[in-house]
């Protein structure tokens, strides 16, 4: 089980490690003194790469779309019952809302994941390629404990509140 | 141009899906004489260039992956594997691991570190560069 994960995260590491190579600054080809990001908008298929999908298993999987001068990680994190669905949703609602903060995270993720990513090459420039690729499997590695402590806390609180609530018809 | 390469593709999709049943069989008689690297090997070289016949695509990548599933020693697997074939092996990887399914994943998550430690990211730089020759 743990091993799975290992090679999920060193696959994801050494694919991002390849993809991020080609980060350069490229000005839009359609309108002049334009600079957009190409995976976003996918308005010249020469500039677009393969994407690549890597699913660990069924549920768990991360899209990895590459351009000429950016790169868009998609994330469907693990979710095993009911709780956990709303507990991610309103996890990575929280965190995609504060994206300024983090730079990289997109505002809204891809339809049919949960949290997306987007570097480009600015990004690229002023960071350092190994630090973000080193954020984003940490990333993905904390969001599964986030995900089981936060979990973990909303049973134990139910579980006080009605042993509390319960003890009055004793 | 584009007509005639059409032309010529759909005559060639029936020869290509032939050549791929024929290989298929030569596998599974290499998969019984428990020889999986020499069947992986059959099922990578014939891999249709060029082909932009989803079937083809669909029935050689069925054929490699029963040669894929068969490969318990992935170490070995690779001192006996050329180095022409890494470039092709890694895109069917990805194939593989789009698939989602369980067992096909564990398979292919484990050959792909391997084959990154031997082959580089140049090997991964090319497979996602490349979207003329897709699997």
């Amino acid at each position: 089980m743990a091993n799975t994960l290992r090679l999920y995260l060193t696959c994801i590491r050494n694919t991002l490690e390849a993809a991020m190579c080609l980060q350069q600054n490229f000005p839009c080809q359609e309108v002049e003194r334009h600079n957009k990001p190409e995976v976003e908008l996918k308005t010249s298929p020469e500039l677009l790469l393969n994407p690549v999908l890597i699913c660990r298993n069924e549920a768990e999987k991360c899209l990895i779309e590459t351009s000429i001068n950016s790169l868009r990680i998609s994330l469907k994190v693990k979710q095993a019952d009911e709780l956990e669905n709303i507990l991610t949703k309103k996890f990575l609602r929280f965190l995609s809302m504060r994206a300024e903060a983090f730079q990289v995270l997109r505002r809204k993720p891809v339809q049919g994941y949960d949290i997306s990513f987007l570097i480009t090459n600015y990004h690229c420039e002023e960071m350092q390629k190994q630090k973000l690729i080193d954020f984003i499997v940490q990333f993905m590695e904390d969001i599964d404990k986030e995900i089981s402590e936060l979990k973990m806390s909303v049973n134990t609180r139910g579980r006080l509140v009605a042993t509390e609530f319960l003890k009055q018809f004793i | 141009m584009a007509g005639v390469e059409k032309f010529v593709e759909a005559d060639n999709a029936e020869a290509i899906i032939t050549r791929i049943e024929h290989k298929s069989r030569k596998i599974e008689s290499l998969l019984k004489q428990n020889k999986p690297v020499e069947a992986l090997k059959t099922a990578l070289e014939g891999s249709p260039p060029m082909t932009r016949d989803e079937r083809c695509k669909s029935a050689n990548w069925i054929v490699v992956h029963r040669a894929l599933m068969a490969i318990k020693d992935v170490d070995g697997m690779f001192s006996s594997l050329d180095p022409e074939y890494y470039d092709i092996l890694m895109k069917y990887l990805y194939r593989g691991l789009s698939t989602g399914d369980r067992p096909t994943c564990d398979q292919c998550l484990r050959i792909h570190e391997k084959l990154t430690e031997r082959a580089g990211l140049g090997c991964i730089l090319r497979s996602l560069a490349d979207t003329v020759n897709t699997v």
